[in-house]
């Protein structure tokens, strides 16, 4: 779990041959750049293999600019940094520089210049082939030609369009990216076409691939469009539930913070008060934003601290509380186990109102017995002189175990006294 | 005790530094501060401290907080110790810091003596374990005791000493209730943060994965 090494968020890289993927990939798994794209290179003489995987990764992983305008989106809430944090690689905050302008233009050159040779590397090919004699029909080469270049251009669309509207705003790049949709769609369409008119023989067949063919020529072309619109989609989404969240702990926190700031900017000569005041908000805080993960409630641990809750408010006087192991309240042992939380409550209203410093709460739910210890640092007091009205207290609390089949001891000395509650045979037998 | 101890605060909370400046005492002196990942990373190494009071939750770096600080001087960690800090009692939060390397964890609401007197004992090498840190590690171990020697489970005298702190007791009063020395108390204690430190138990993981959040 923790000894787990921290990566860097797996996003496409600045430094890039084709879409950054290879850098990005080395730096999310701290490898050296060339071994990636190495690995890369002799994956894709794999049948291929090295090609898909680069693919799905071009469309899955965002690039770093837009990884960071995801992450900006997530409102950075000032008082839990545990429950928001936006996750923030370490160039998410630059705005786009001329650099960043430069090189998207000097990208699009590329793109231009790739298709370019992919369309003439194809042209070789097919003249190659029929000077060696294999006689490719110039019928079926050019519709090929075509149609890759078409979908080419419209994918390159995809990721085009999207750096520029974040480099500029969304104005330009639009004519832009229509253009090159319409440029591809045509030419995957006067691909089909002429694969469909190019020959005579056998037409039952060829417009079956005919029509086979539009419908993937036409689903290669929207694709990137509609994976684009569905991430957009999620994206909104997604921030609308943010948003949402957002106005639930303004909310809160108008309701109950800032009230409690203010009451405490009044009482701000009373250190007891004060003390209290913030002490009750904290603890009111840290459950609402930690009540999700609580199961259900209402089990001994939850009872207890509810408990020290009360007397904290109560008493104006810090109650620490840590449980270990936890049991539940219900079934049979539910009468013994409230006599031992009502005798903890005594012992620790008690521990409140006569000790010094905070009061130290420990309850052990082990599998035989459940062990409640409560602990203060006041002057202490002599067994064997226990006034009277302490003598009630301590009625209720040694007394109460014991009719309930537990024992309680108080310890008391210099040091302060400590009350030790135990309730045997009746521990959490529950699966 | 002649020498002060040199401490460097991080936190990113500017007024929270200066509070905790002008509360810590004359046995220790601030040589440095910082409020991000990357600069406490630097500020470490620059100045070499005694003792690091460490923020568990930092802004900067790759999101790991004062894990991430733990994690980018760990060469340094035999010299410079590391007493984590927090407002989180979120068991998840100080076990992962805990098991990064740092020697022992306080809470930000403790009292200025309350952590110089931490600090000094971190700075002697000593680990500091509050009733809450005592509370999770009995937890996530068990509260049942083997063996000496094995490394996953506690031993009976180190359980004893961990329900001991878990309870609000001082190391002076654990060792007067044990009839042991204050020393053995903080061998004991020590021992317990070299465990948690180095265990794999899968268990340990699991416990701390379920209880993200306490």
């Amino acid at each position: 779990m923790d000894t787990a090494q921290i990566r860097p968020p797996l996003v496409r890289g600045e430094d890039r041959f084709v879409a950054g993927v290879c850098s990005g990939l080395a730096r999310h798994l701290g490898v050296r750049v060339d071994v990636v794209r190495w690995v890369m290179v002799l994956a894709s003489l794999l049948g291929g293999a090295g090609i898909v995987f680069y693919a799905w990764l071009w469309i899955m992983v965002p690039t770093t600019a837009e990884a960071a305008r995801r992450g900006a989106r997530r409102p950075a809430s000032p008082i839990a940094p545990a429950v928001s944090r936006p996750v923030m690689p370490p160039t998410a905050a630059e705005p786009a520089s001329p650099a960043q302008v430069r090189r998207a233009r000097r990208l699009a050159g590329h793109a231009r210049e790739m298709l370019l040779g992919a369309v003439l590397l194809l042209a070789a090919l097919g003249l190659g082939s029929r000077m060696l004699g294999f006689d490719i029909p110039l019928g079926f080469i050019v519709p090929l030609a075509a149609i890759l270049g078409g979908a080419a251009l419209a994918w390159m669309q995809l990721d085009d369009s999207r750096r520029e509207q974040l480099v500029r705003g969304a104005g330009a790049g639009r004519w832009n990216g229509g253009l090159r949709l319409g440029a591809g769609l045509a030419l995957v369409v006067a691909g089909v076409a002429l694969a469909v008119s190019g020959s005579q023989w056998n037409v039952l067949g060829l417009a079956l691939v005919a029509s086979l063919a539009v419908l993937a020529g036409v689903a290669l072309v929207l694709l990137p469009w509609g994976l684009k619109f569905w991430r957009d989609l999620a994206a909104e989404r997604a921030a609308r539930v943010r948003e949402e969240e957002r106005a639930e702990i303004a909310a809160h926190l108008h309701d109950s913070v800032l009230q409690t700031l203010a009451l405490i900017q009044r009482r701000a000569g009373s250190e007891a008060d004060v003390t209290r005041l913030a002490r009750a908000q904290e603890r009111e805080l840290r459950e609402w934003l930690y009540r999700d993960a609580r199961k259900g409630g209402g089990t001994f641990t939850d009872r207890l601290r509810a408990l020290a809750a009360e007397v904290e408010d109560a008493q104006g006087h810090p109650v620490d509380v840590v449980c270990v192991g936890d049991a539940p309240l219900d079934g049979d042992h539910r009468e013994p186990r409230e006599a031992l939380l009502q005798a903890a409550r005594e012992a620790m209203l008690n521990a409140a109102r006569h000790g010094g410093g905070p009061v130290s709460v420990y309850a052990e739910a082990g599998a035989e017995a459940i062990d409640v210890f409560v602990k203060d640092r006041g002057p202490g007091f002599d067994l064997d002189e226990v006034p009277s009205d302490r003598l009630g207290v301590r009625e209720s609390i040694v007394g109460r175990m014991r009719r309930h089949g537990g024992e309680a001891t108080i310890v008391s000395g210099t040091g302060g006294t400590e009350v030790r509650l135990h309730l045997a045979g009746v521990g959490t037998e529950e699966p | 005790m002649s020498e002060p101890v040199t401490v460097v605060i991080v936190d990113d909370h500017t007024i929270f530094r200066s509070g905790l400046k002008a509360d810590l005492d004359g046995r220790v002196r601030v040589v440095g501060e910082a409020g991000t990942v990357e600069d406490a990373v630097a500020v470490i190494d620059q100045l070499r401290p005694q003792v690091v009071l460490l923020d568990v939750h930092l802004p900067g770096g790759l999101g790991g907080g004062g894990r991430e600080v733990l994690t980018r001087s760990s060469a340094l960690i035999p010299q410079v110790r590391f007493l984590a800090l927090s407002v989180s009692d979120a068991a998840e939060d100080v076990v992962s810091v805990i098991r990064a390397g740092a020697r022992g964890y306080v809470t930000k609401t403790a009292s200025g003596p309350e952590i110089t007197d931490a600090v000094l004992r971190v700075a002697e090498g000593d680990a500091v374990f509050s009733p809450r840190l005592a509370g999770f590690v009995l937890d996530a171990f068990g509260t049942s005791a083997v063996a000496d020697d094995e490394l996953d489970r506690l031993s009976a005298r180190e359980l004893e000493v961990m329900r001991l702190i878990a309870r609000g007791y001082s190391y002076k009063e654990v060792a007067k209730e044990l009839f042991i020395s204050v020393k053995t108390v903080e061998t004991h204690v020590s021992a317990v943060l070299r465990k948690l430190q180095l265990t794999n138990r899968h268990e340990l993981s699991r416990w701390a994965a379920d209880r993200r959040i306490w």
